[in-house]
Parts: structure tokens; sequence; C-alpha cells
């Protein structure tokens, strides 16, 4: 078992007077690739916002690489953790490369800017993500899946060891939902990232994705292979849904049974 | 950011070719040739005919101090050197100043459409100015008077109060800025309106201010100016990775590792000092601080390191030769040189990037 | 000097700050008659064509004594120091023009401002170097000016002031709020010219002028008169305490003012209740008539207009503070006591 990279002990966290998230424990190690999900409201964006450091903790720690978050500078925390937000607008064209660029904001020299690592960094995530044909293209004219790419490839260039997406499916279609899993599948087992993902389409998430994080009302309430956090009983009780509406997945299988589910 | 680097790439064992913008290097040699271009026509042109030959004597002799034979009238040299020059580098200084501080402005509130005044700068320096223009004393300072003085304090004056009312928690958020700005502009463009009402015979002279001039320049009045501008924009260039940060959105620049609450509010009052000074010495000049960046950056990208000085040499030179065309046609305003220099220009590079991807 | 004392006899029984401004004005004839050096009495010199003949002053002609160098003090309270006689003036003011010509300076302007009025007609040759858009410094600085009279209260704008001063341009800056002030002013111009006689003749032949014409006028019936100045976008009369208020009071007429000091508005109601014997319409110029007066709303019921006591004036005779001043009294005594034969003491070249 790898180091853990990510550990939240006993962390509460939310906005003004109420808690949105109470005691949540999770431990994440090197490697994994885990996905996070949950009803509207269940705190999953707060969660996110704990993870990264964007919101301080009411109780309890948040530990990076077995550091304490808040004793790290913004640039040390960008160094270990990239977000890749759902969607970005651009207030001036820029490139696609110019955009992938930024990644390496909190590697580059601040004043004098990239340096030929820099640059070769930056084309190397292009190319892994399968976006080379579109270099030089303003961003603003593609398509919402070749967006979605391209900060994704921001946070490849990044160079972190732990990468954060906030549903990035949520405006792609099947096949562009299929290739970014793909994507990150492969970032995880060929260069080892540890991948963590909140999404909202649970088949997806059960398809391909090996830990799942059911939160609900603010807690934890399941971690494990998808055939056990997201059985149907589970389904029933957090997102309140009758499985039998839902398409095949580990909830289908009868009570008491896990079904194997197909990956791939 | 990548400036056709694919041998870099290539020697990485990647076959990626990234194709370059125009060189940077290049455009800031052309911008400085330009600048000297600008400066020769400033110091050539005048309602007194000054023969060439003269003209450039005088800056080798004074500017260079070469000993060369001084075959100009006296005449000719206080022209040249006390009225020209000082009024050319004044041009500059607020022509560098306004572009640095439009680039700022437009990056720190994502917003092309952003200049020097959009968080009311140009209304507090305006109504600074009138109530100066209304209080029958005069004060001189170090060559600067009572106008600019509270033309000065009321650029800087109104940003603070944009900035304290626009305070969401523990900072500023962009669109609480730019709408707090937008109001608080209007509340003190109707505190001119009135005072210009109020001022009866003095209705001229604010006048003149608002529409902005560089006759009063001296070099009294730069060594108060220029240090501040150099020095402000150098600060503001050292800065530029903040800038590029906020490209894709302010959390997006938080997870890049930038402090943008520090940032913000270190880009935002040194942007504003520039402002305040640059108004304080020559009034309301608008269009330089929204064209030139966004021209700029529709050639070399969004790079804030490449955009930023760029704008200052662009704009510095461009400010200087509306300054020759406001006096070659009179003594025409130089805010409205501005405008009809720097608006149709704009239009055909927006309409060049409409139609295809390549500049 | 006999004509102070006849006109100051004359005045006692009307109380009137000309007395106190003949005064101040004759304090200063004497100081300036008291520093000069004893010159050779001669019959006055022709000084100009607006200079009435002087009866009772000897005529003084130019000083054999060196004038300069000189430290003035201007009407801003500035010192103002000339090394020589300047040789290149330049003059920022209509009114400093015409006293420039007046007292024979004439020839050593090299510069003055626009002048609509476009007076005297000699002057038209001289380049112009600021109109009221501005002053073109560099013009003036290139022409190698030694002396330059500006105007003061704003009119010049002070930016230019400072600036010449700054290149070392000796800058006399001149404002006359009163009558005695105009006089007082034009003997300052001739004390920075080189020509103090001339300049002292050219006051004091108007001081009598002014004197004659007074007493002509010193009757007990006082017409109230309405002075136009504009009628755009509202209607706008004269100021409490101004040049036009005091000129028309030497003219034997009583002014309705607006009711300040510093705004020049005339509300309508005002007029109405003041109901003047007389409207004279210094905005003639800009094509105001007295048909067009009378149409205006609500001032069919007024006095003036009923009796077509309506009556044009060339204003800027009547108000520019320079030699020509004296014919603008005899324009309005003209215009508010037509009954009183005007003494033919002088030919008005207005």
């Amino acid at each position: 078992m790898s180091d853990p990279i990510l550990e939240l002990r006993d962390v509460s966290g939310g906005y003004g007077r109420g808690e949105v998230l109470r005691s949540v424990d999770l431990t994440i190690r090197a490697g994994e690739q885990l996905a996070v999900v949950g009803p509207n409201g269940a705190g999953k964006s707060t969660l996110l916002r704990l993870m990264t450091g964007l919101l301080a903790p009411t109780t309890g720690d948040v530990r990076v690489g077995g550091r304490l978050l808040r004793e790290l500078g913004r640039d040390e925390i960008a160094r270990r953790i990239a977000v890749v937000p759902q969607v970005a607008s651009l207030p001036f064209s820029a490139r696609v490369e110019e955009i992938v660029a930024l990644g390496r904001l909190p590697h580059e020299d601040p004043i004098r800017g990239p340096r030929p690592a820099d640059r070769a960094a930056v084309a190397a995530a292009i190319e892994r993500v399968g976006l080379g044909r579109l270099v030089g293209r303003d961003a603003r004219e593609l398509s919402l899946g070749e967006r979605q790419l391209v900060l994704i490839a921001v946070a490849v260039a990044q160079a972190s060891p732990l990468i954060i997406l906030d549903e990035p499916t949520v405006h792609l279609d099947i096949r562009h939902q299929i290739d970014v899993m793909e994507l990150l599948a492969d970032l995880n087992t060929r260069d080892g990232r540890t991948i963590i993902t909140v999404l909202h389409d649970l088949n997806l998430a059960a398809r391909s994705i090996p830990r799942i994080v059911v939160l609900a009302d603010g807690r934890v309430v399941a971690d494990g292979p998808p055939e056990e956090a997201l059985d149907g009983e589970r389904i029933r009780d957090v997102f309140r849904v009758d499985p039998a509406v839902l398409p095949a997945g580990p909830w289908s299988a009868p009570a008491g049974r896990s079904a194997h589910v197909e990956r791939g | 950011m990548t400036t056709g680097s694919d041998t870099v790439a290539s020697r990485a064992g990647i076959a990626l070719r990234l194709p370059p913008r125009r060189s940077p290097i290049l455009l800031g040699a052309a911008g400085v040739v330009g600048l000297v271009v600008a400066l020769l026509a400033g110091v050539g042109f005048g309602s007194v005919a000054v023969a060439p030959g003269d003209t450039l004597g005088i800056l080798a002799h004074r500017l260079f101090g070469l000993d060369i034979a001084q075959t100009w009238p006296a005449t000719a040299e206080t022209i040249v050197w006390d009225l020209r020059l000082p009024r050319v580098f004044e041009a500059m200084i607020v022509g560098l100043g306004l572009s640095v501080a439009g680039a700022t402005f437009q990056g720190l509130l994502r917003n092309p459409l952003a200049d020097p005044y959009v968080l009311g700068t140009a209304s507090g320096a305006a109504l600074g100015a009138a109530i100066a223009v209304l209080i029958p004393v005069r004060i001189v300072i170090l060559e600067f008077g009572l106008l600019q003085g509270l033309a000065f304090l009321g650029a800087l004056g109104a940003v603070v109060a944009v900035y304290r009312l626009a305070r969401v928690g523990g900072g500023a958020p962009m669109t609480s800025l730019l709408l707090t700005g937008y109001a608080l502009g209007s509340l003190l463009a109707a505190g001119l309106a009135m005072a210009m009402y109020l001022s009866g015979a003095a209705l001229r002279q604010i006048f003149a201010y608002l529409l902005g001039s560089f006759e009063s320049a001296s070099w009294g009045r730069l060594a108060g100016v220029v240090p501040i501008v150099l020095v402000a924009s150098a600060v503001i260039v050292l800065r530029a990775r903040s800038l590029n940060g906020l490209l894709l959105g302010e959390e997006a620049a938080v997870h890049l590792g930038v402090d943008v609450r520090r940032e913000r509010a270190l880009l935002l009052g040194l942007a504003t000092l520039i402002t305040a000074a640059c108004v304080a010495v020559s009034g309301l000049i608008g269009f330089v601080g929204l064209v030139v960046p966004h021209v700029v950056r529709l050639v070399v990208g969004p790079n804030a390191r490449l955009v930023l000085p760029l704008s200052a040499l662009a704009g510095a030179s461009l400010m200087v030769a509306a300054d020759v065309v406001a006096r070659v046609l009179g003594e025409v305003p130089v805010g409205v040189v501005t405008a009809v220099i720097g608006a149709p220009f704009f239009l055909f590079l927006l309409r060049r990037t409409q139609r295809g991807y390549e500049l | 000097m006999p004509a102070f004392l006849f006109s100051l006899r004359s005045r006692l029984h009307r109380p009137s700050r000309a007395i106190a401004g003949i005064l101040i004005l004759t304090v200063l004839l004497a100081a300036c008659g008291s520093a000069a050096t004893p010159r050779p009495s001669s019959p006055p010199d022709a000084t100009g064509s607006l200079v009435p003949p002087i009866t009772a002053t000897p005529g003084p002609s130019a000083s054999a004594a060196p004038a300069f160098p000189v430290t003035l003090t201007d009407d801003d309270g500035t010192k103002v120091q000339l090394t020589a006689e300047p040789k290149k003036i330049v003059s920022l003011t209509p009114a400093e023009t015409e006293v420039l010509f007046a007292i024979d300076a004439g020839d050593r302007v090299v510069g003055k401002v626009d002048d609509p009025a476009n007076y005297p007609p000699e002057a038209d040759k001289v380049p112009i170097v600021g109109t009221f858009a501005g002053i073109d410094v560099e013009k003036i600085v290139g022409l190698g000016a030694d002396l330059v009279i500006a105007g003061g209260s704003g009119g010049t704008p002070q930016d230019a002031i400072d600036k010449l001063r700054s290149l070392h341009v000796p800058v006399l800056v001149l404002y006359a709020p009163d009558v005695p002030g105009v006089l007082a002013d034009i003997q300052l111009t001739g004390n920075a010219v080189g020509r103090s006689a001339e300049a002292e003749a050219l006051a004091s032949s108007m001081e009598a002028g002014f004197a004659d014409l007074t007493d002509a006028v010193d009757v007990a019936t006082k017409p109230k008169v309405f002075y136009e100045t504009g009628d755009q976008p509202s209607i706008y009369g004269i100021a409490d305490d101004s040049v036009y208020a005091q000129m028309i009071e030497l003219a034997g007429g009583d002014p309705v003012t607006t009711g300040s000091a510093t705004n020049w508005e005339m509300p309508t109601e005002k007029l109405i209740a003041a109901d003047p014997d007389l409207i004279i319409l210094g905005d003639s110029a800009y094509g105001v008539t007295a048909a067009a007066v009378a149409k205006r709303p609500g001032w069919s019921g007024l006095k003036a207009v009923k009796s077509g006591a309506i009556k044009p004036i060339d204003d800027i005779v009547v108000t520019r503070p320079g030699p020509r001043l004296l014919d603008g009294l005899r324009l309005l005594v003209a215009a508010i006591h037509p009954e009183i034969a005007l003494p033919s003491a002088a030919p008005s070249g207005g």
C-alpha cells in the first residue's frame, strides 16, 4: 500500500452558520482512482473546496502528502494538487497551447517565465490528451468536449501527483464522456497519477472507477468498490430512486448479492 | 508561453509543432523605433518653424551633452527644450501609464472592455479638478497646483471608496468591483455636473481639463510623475505571472498557485496610482488605455509578460503621435484625437480576427 | 491740479464711489508725478486721436531720465522686473492692445490676442498669438517677446502666464474691476513700456473727460436702466458692483442688477418687478433687436417695451477697459439722457 496522498481526518466545514460537511474521514493513497458521488446538496463541492484549501475546515485536519494543508503556501499546494473545473470562460482569445501553458505557473520562474523544460511539458501535455491537431487554434472556437480536454491538459502540464476533477462530464456527449473517462484511467494507470473525480453520472462512475465515495447530507455513507458502495439499497436510501428505473449497474443485482460489473 | 519551440519539443521526443505568434523581440524593437520617430516628430512640430537641423542640434547638445557649434537662435532652443520636449515626454509617460493600467485592469477584471477609468478614477479626478477650479485659492507646490493635487486625490479616493463598498467577505470580487465602480462613477459625475453648473466663467477651465492636454507640461512636473508611473509599471510587469493566472478565472488562479486576494489588491492599487498620476497632469484622455492593450493582445496573445511592456511602448508612441496631430490641427484636444485614431483602427483589427485565426 | 479740484467740488453733493476712486487715482498720479524728475514744459503732444486737448494740466513729454530697470507690481500683486525698455511687447487683452497703440508704443507690439472689434486699425497687421481658445506660448517665445501684458482674473489662462514666467519672460497681469482701476492700469502700462508721460496724459485727459461728462449728467432724475448682456440660454443682465453698474451710475442712470455679485443671470420676475425705464441691448451684436425683445413672453407689460425705450449699444466700447472707455460713457449718456447736450470736448475715435 502506497503512502496516503490526501487525508481528511474528522473534517467539518461549511459557509456561514450551517455546517455542510460533518466529520468526514477519508484517506486516499497515491495512485488511487476515486469517484465522489451524491445527490444535490450532499456537500460534494464543499468537499472539493476543503480538499484544495479553498475553504478552511472548522474542525479536523486536511493533510496533503503528510503535510498539513493550512501550513502550505498556495504555490506549494498547486505543485501537489491540480484542479480541473467544469468549465472556464475566457475573456480574451487565447490559443490552446497558451492556455495549457498556464499549468506551468507553479513551476516557471516567477520573473523570467517559462523555460525550455516548461515548454516541453506543455507540448507533452497537449499530446497526452490527444489534442495535437488543435495546436494554434483559438480556444474559444473549440467544442465543449475539446475545451474540457484542454482543461485536463492544463492539469497534466501542472505535473501534480494528484488531480481533482469537478464533474468533468457534465456538458459532454456520450462519446466525449467515454473519451474523458478513458483518459483519466490512462493517466492513473500509465502515469501513476491519483485521480479524484466528482461525478453525477452513477453509471459512468460505476463502470470505470474502482473506488466510490458516496456523500449524503454532509457525511460519507459509503466508501468502497462500486458493487458495495452503490448497491440497490444505497440507491434507494441516498438517491431516493427505484434502482429498477436505472440502466444496468451494481444496483441491478438482487438484494444480498453483488453483481460483477464489466469494466472497460 | 510557447514561441515556436518545435525543436525543443522534438528534443523531448515529441513531434509537435507549436506555431509561433509574431516574434515579441521584433515587435519590441519596432516599438522602440516607433517611439524614437514619435519623439522626433513631437519635437519637430509646432506653431513656430524650427529648422530640422537646429532641432537635432539642440537635442544632441542638451540631451546628450554633445559639444556642437550652436548655430541656432536662443528662442529656438527655449522652444525645443523648455516647451516641446517636456510636452513630448509627458505624452510618453501618460501614454505608457494609461496603457499599462488599462492592460492591468483588463486582466484583473477579466473584461476586455475595461479601461483605466473603469473604477471611477475619471469621475473622481474630474470632480477633484472642478472643486479646485471653484476654490479661489492658489497653491503651488513644486510646480503642481491645487488642480493637480485634488485631481490626484479624487482619483485615488474614488477607487478606495469603490474597493471598500465592493468588499464581500475578505476580498472584493471582480463583478462587485465593476458594478460598484459604475455606480460610484455615476454619482461623482452628477457632482461634477453640479460643479460645472455653478462654475460660471470658470467652466472653460474645467472643460479644458476634461478634454485633456499636455500644454502645461514642464520638467518639474515630469520629475514628479515619471518616477511614480515608471516604478509602479515596473512592479506590475514583474507580477505579470499573477495576471496570467487569472485568465481562466479567480478560482482557477488560486488552484494554479496565485494568492489572488493579495495580488488583486496590489495590482489594483498600482494601476490606480498610475492612472491617478496621469490624469492629474494631463486631464482625462480616453481610448488609449482601452485600445492599446487590446490591440497588442490581438497580435501577441494574452501573455501579460508580453502585453504589458509592448502596450507601454505602443501607448507612449501613440500618445505622442496624437499630441502632434492635435497640435498640427490647431490645438484640438488630445482626447478627441485619441478617439478618432483609436476607434477605427480597433474596429479594423477586430474585423480581421473575426475572419480567420491567423493575424 | 485744478481739474481735479474742479471735479471734486462738483461731486460733493453726490455720494458716489467715484469720489473714493478719483482720490485713489489722484494719489497714484501724484506719486508718479513726484517720482519723475522735472520735465520741460511743452504743449501736449498728440498721443492719439482719442485724447482731447488738455486744458489745465501741463502736458509732459518724454522724460529725459532713465526709467529702466524698474520693478513694477501688477494687479495680481506680483513684482515684475524689467531690466530694459521692452522692444517686443505682446498684448493678451484687446484693451491693452488699444492702450499700447494709444500711448505711442504700437510700433513695438509684436503679438496680440484676437480681437473681435479689431481696434485700432493700425493693429490689424500684428500677428495673433492667442484666441479665446488658448494662448500660443510657443509663438510668443518664438517672437522673442520681452514683455507680455496679460488679463487677470482668468482673462488669460493662469497656466500660460506661469509657463511664460518660468521661461523668464516678464508678464504683467492687469485687471481693472472699476473705472479708476482702468486709469491706473493705463498708467502702469505706460511705466512698463517707457511711455509714462504719454500714459499720464491719456489717463488725466480721460479723467477730465469723465469729470465733464458726470457733471453734465448731474440731474435729479435717474432712469432705471436694464442693461442686457445676453439672451441665451436665459436672460443675462449685469452683476452687482460690476463695471457695468458703475458706468451706468456715472452716466446718470440707476442700474437694475441681478442681485448677486457673481451670477449674471437676470430672473425675469425680478426684472418685471423692477420695471426699468430703459432697456439697453448690450447683446445687439449677437442679433438681438428691439422688436425681438418686445415679443418675449411676459415682457409686453414692461414700461420700457410699451414706450419703445429699447436701445442697442456697442457693448465693446462700453466696457473695454482701455482708452475708449470714455467713449463708452458717452454712448451710455446718449442712451440714458438723450436730452442732455454732451460736452463737445471729446472728439471720439470710437
